[in-house]
């Protein structure tokens, strides 16, 4: 992924925002020496999803897509409060930032199978329904997978086959220029 | 031959195959149906702790307390067996006509969607026979289980294991709501277990959770419903049934059967049977009353037609004229039937229903359906099954597991796939996962999925034979030769919508010989049905022979079994599981 520009106070104040925030999400009662969590267990997906993101690409369809009447999707950047310790490509590497895409639409069905969100033909993560269940949110730590041109695409299960992709590719802003 | 003569002949046979038919149907005629409610008049109640009462580890959201109990209202006649009920993944809340996810309901209006009392079609005729049957609510799972790694299995375990205890308290010492009147009425060592789609794995989470802590609850059975199977957790040494409807168009690779495949040889001396039932026309949402069209709750649907991408248009699971699908009253009759025989059987010890579960006997009359197959794995016991080939590793493809050598003549392929490395993980590579569910890769597992033979054949000499060492070619005391088999539909050299066959020859010691068509004991070899996404899709079914029909053969000395591929031109199928087997006892 490009990196993107990004002056100094506001680096800061997206630094400072997801701590103050994750203080209140209990985040702060754990050990600062003990950052890593278990490989690929419990990571706090939940509170990632709900952290304020940074928007770097966003659209909506024309119309409703597919049967699941996907209407679009959005990439954001958050800024953990802690590193992490999981697994990107096969490495287990302490990670400070997720990406998570989110895909708008629906209302989508409450499934057995997950819903599962791709880029291209990398499983970006296994979605989580909003409450109204207008959005599915997926979280990765692998920035490789966020890239212009990327084709964001959704299914339940793993079913590569049966995805519903939105044809809209991913157009990441830049810093200070034209979106 | 005249040509009259010929169509004699073909009108004979066809009404030999049907007389015959139905005497192996009589001759199970006495075989009662477990789904006709019972003697004892039935009382249901709730209980209801809040809806944050229960926190589960690691698990990121508060899980409510609250169940359904139905038990006979006589409660004299106590302690009863328990069976625990837990719904699976659905919406949690409705507002108006909208569907919500989230726990506790908070949005305005909003209420719970209470898809725990989903199954009290069951209930009630289980407890009208003398069970207690206890249906938890879990929506606090469902609004956050995809945030976890297991997604949900543990949290799901630990809620019915804490249901246990508070059953346990009712039955020690009592306490609200009920008092102290179902002090003594629960045998809690005596408990089945029964969870629908992610419940199913949550049911067999819970087996494993319960033995992990020194098994304070006698789980003696587990009937994972249409489940799904991320974490591939074993149910080892107690009953297991799995229920897979073919039309599922939610769990639409029926992952589940791994459950079934993952438990066969898992542990040497495993004392307890496994079963499967395939529903030819049965879809995920049906066997829930909550979740099904007639339902009035938002969130519910005929999944396969709400999920499936141009499902309407399937001969078999779609919508069309001739569709092959079971109405809501006719799957939820089969689930009742299955439920019924197997809790009655492996819980409540009520033996005369096991022939249903083996497929002895045909659906009882509470099924109100026969489209269905059934398989069957017994006992490690070497009175009950007799592994002639388990087909597990290449070894097995030249010597069997009784140590004769397996043989072929004329087949192509003749090799394993779907097993362990270095077999291929899928054995239809050119077929979605959904369609080849034995071999379906796992969410949270890497483990492979179930080694079968995959072969056939070109002309009418294709031969598969498994020889049998003369100290074990004594098989009087077993009632059946079974396998599991499937035809192959990604093979060209079947033809779509034809059924195969094929002969099963045994050979004695002295030579003589006796053999069985498989379709004169099932219709396993039928061609897979259906066309759009998930179907068709290969399953690999238990044909089972009872050794009675080999006549003219010494079963004191058998000393080969043979697949002999002379009925069609050509063929192909998967074959798993040769053994000669017994019902359990």
């Amino acid at each position: 992924m490009k990196r993107i520009l990004m002056n100094r106070p506001l680096a800061i104040a997206v630094a400072l925002l997801p701590l103050l925030l994750a203080g209140s999400l209990g985040f702060a009662q754990q050990n600062a020496q003990r950052t890593a969590s278990p490989p690929n267990k419990e990571l706090p997906l939940r509170q990632i999803v709900k952290l304020p993101g940074k928007l770097l690409a966003e659209t909506k369809t024309t119309g409703p897509t597919g049967d699941l009447k996907l209407t679009g999707y959005r990439v954001e950047e958050v800024t953990l409060s802690q590193s992490l310790s999981t697994e990107v490509r096969g490495q287990q590497v302490n990670v400070n930032k997720a990406w998570r895409v989110t895909v708008t639409g629906g209302p989508f069905p409450v499934r057995a199978l997950p819903a599962v969100i791709w880029v291209d033909d990398q499983i970006v993560g296994y979605g989580i329904e909003n409450e109204t269940l207008s959005q599915i949110t997926a979280v990765t730590f692998d920035d490789s997978l966020i890239h212009d041109g990327g084709v964001v695409s959704l299914s339940y299960g793993e079913n590569k086959e049966g995805r519903t992709r939105i044809s809209q590719k991913i157009q990441l802003k830049r810093e200070g220029g034209n979106q | 031959m005249t040509l009259t003569t010929k169509r004699s002949l073909f009108i004979f046979s066809i009404a030999f195959m049907l007389v015959l038919g139905g005497l192996s149907r009589t001759a199970f005629a006495q075989v009662p149906d477990p789904g006709t409610p019972g003697p004892f008049a039935v009382t249901r109640e709730e209980y209801d702790f809040g809806d944050t009462a229960f926190t589960a580890t690691d698990f990121p959201g508060p899980i409510e307390l609250r169940a359904s109990i139905h038990y006979p209202t006589n409660l004299a006649a106590g302690p009863f067996p328990v069976i625990l009920f837990m719904h699976g993944r659905h919406a949690t809340c409705f507002a108006g006509g909208s569907a919500l996810l989230q726990w506790p309901c908070t949005s305005n209006n909003s209420q719970p969607i209470p898809s725990y009392k989903g199954y009290d079609y069951v209930s009630e005729v289980l407890a009208s026979n003398g069970y207690v049957v206890v249906s938890v609510s879990a929506n606090g799972v469902n609004a956050v289980d995809n945030s976890v790694f297991d997604l949900g299995a543990l949290a799901r375990a630990e809620l019915l294991q804490k249901h246990l205890d508070i059953l346990k308290q009712f039955n020690t010492t009592g306490g609200a709501p009920f008092g102290t009147k179902f002090i003594g009425k629960f045998d809690l060592t005596r408990v089945g277990t029964m969870g629908h789609s992610r419940g199913g794995e949550g049911v067999v989470r819970h087996y494993v959770l319960n033995q992990s802590l020194g098994a304070p609850y006698g789980i003696k059975a587990v009937f994972p419903l249409a489940p799904v199977d991320f974490n591939r957790f074993v149910v080892n040494n107690a009953a297991l049934n799995v229920l897979l409807p073919y039309c599922d168009g939610d769990v639409s690779d029926l992952q589940g059967v791994h459950f079934y495949d993952d438990a066969r040889y898992n542990v040497p001396g495993d004392q307890a049977p496994k079963h499967y039932e395939l529903i030819m026309g049965a879809n995920h949402n049906f066997f829930n009353t909550i979740w099904s069209p007639s339902s009035p709750f938002p969130g519910s649907a005929n999944d396969w037609l709400a999920f499936v991408p141009g499902g309407h248009s399937d001969e078999q699971c779609g919508s069309g004229k001739n569709n092959q699908r079971l109405t809501e009253a006719q799957q939820r009759g089969t689930g009742l039937a299955y439920m019924s025989a197997f809790f009655r059987v492996y819980v409540g010890g009520e033996t005369q229903f096991v022939p249903i579960l083996t497929g002895d006997a045909p659906p009882p009359p509470s099924a109100q359906n026969s489209n269905l197959f059934v398989s069957y794995h017994a006992p490690d016991n070497p009175e009950l099954r007799l592994d002639v080939n388990r087909l597990l590793n290449n070894t097995n493809l030249s010597v069997n597991n009784l140590g004769g050598a397996a043989t072929q003549t004329a087949l192509s392929p003749y090799s394993l796939c779907g097993g362990d490395d270095p077999q291929p993980q899928r054995c239809l590579p050119d077929q979605p996962n959904a369609r080849q569910p034995h071999t379906t890769p796992s969410a949270r597992s890497a483990a492979r999925g179930l080694s079968q033979l995959i072969t056939g054949w070109n002309n009418m000499t294709g031969n598969y034979r498994n020889n049998i060492p003369a100290a074990l070619g004594n098989v009087t005391g077993f009632q059946a030769l079974q396998f599991r088999v499937s035809v192959n539909f990604a093979d060209a050299r079947n033809v779509e919508g034809l059924a195969q066959n094929f002969r099963v020859v045994l050979t004695d010691a002295s030579g003589a010989s006796s053999s069985v068509r498989v379709s004169d004991v099932s219709a396993a070899l039928y061609f897979p049905p259906g066309s759009v996404g998930p179907v068709p899709k290969v399953v690999l079914n238990t044909v089972r022979m009872p050794l009675t029909a080999f006549s003219g053969v010494n079963l004191n000395s058998v000393r080969s079994v043979q697949f002999v591929f002379d009925d069609r031109f050509q063929g192909g199928l998967l074959i798993t599981d040769v053994a000669f087997a017994s019902a359990p006892r």
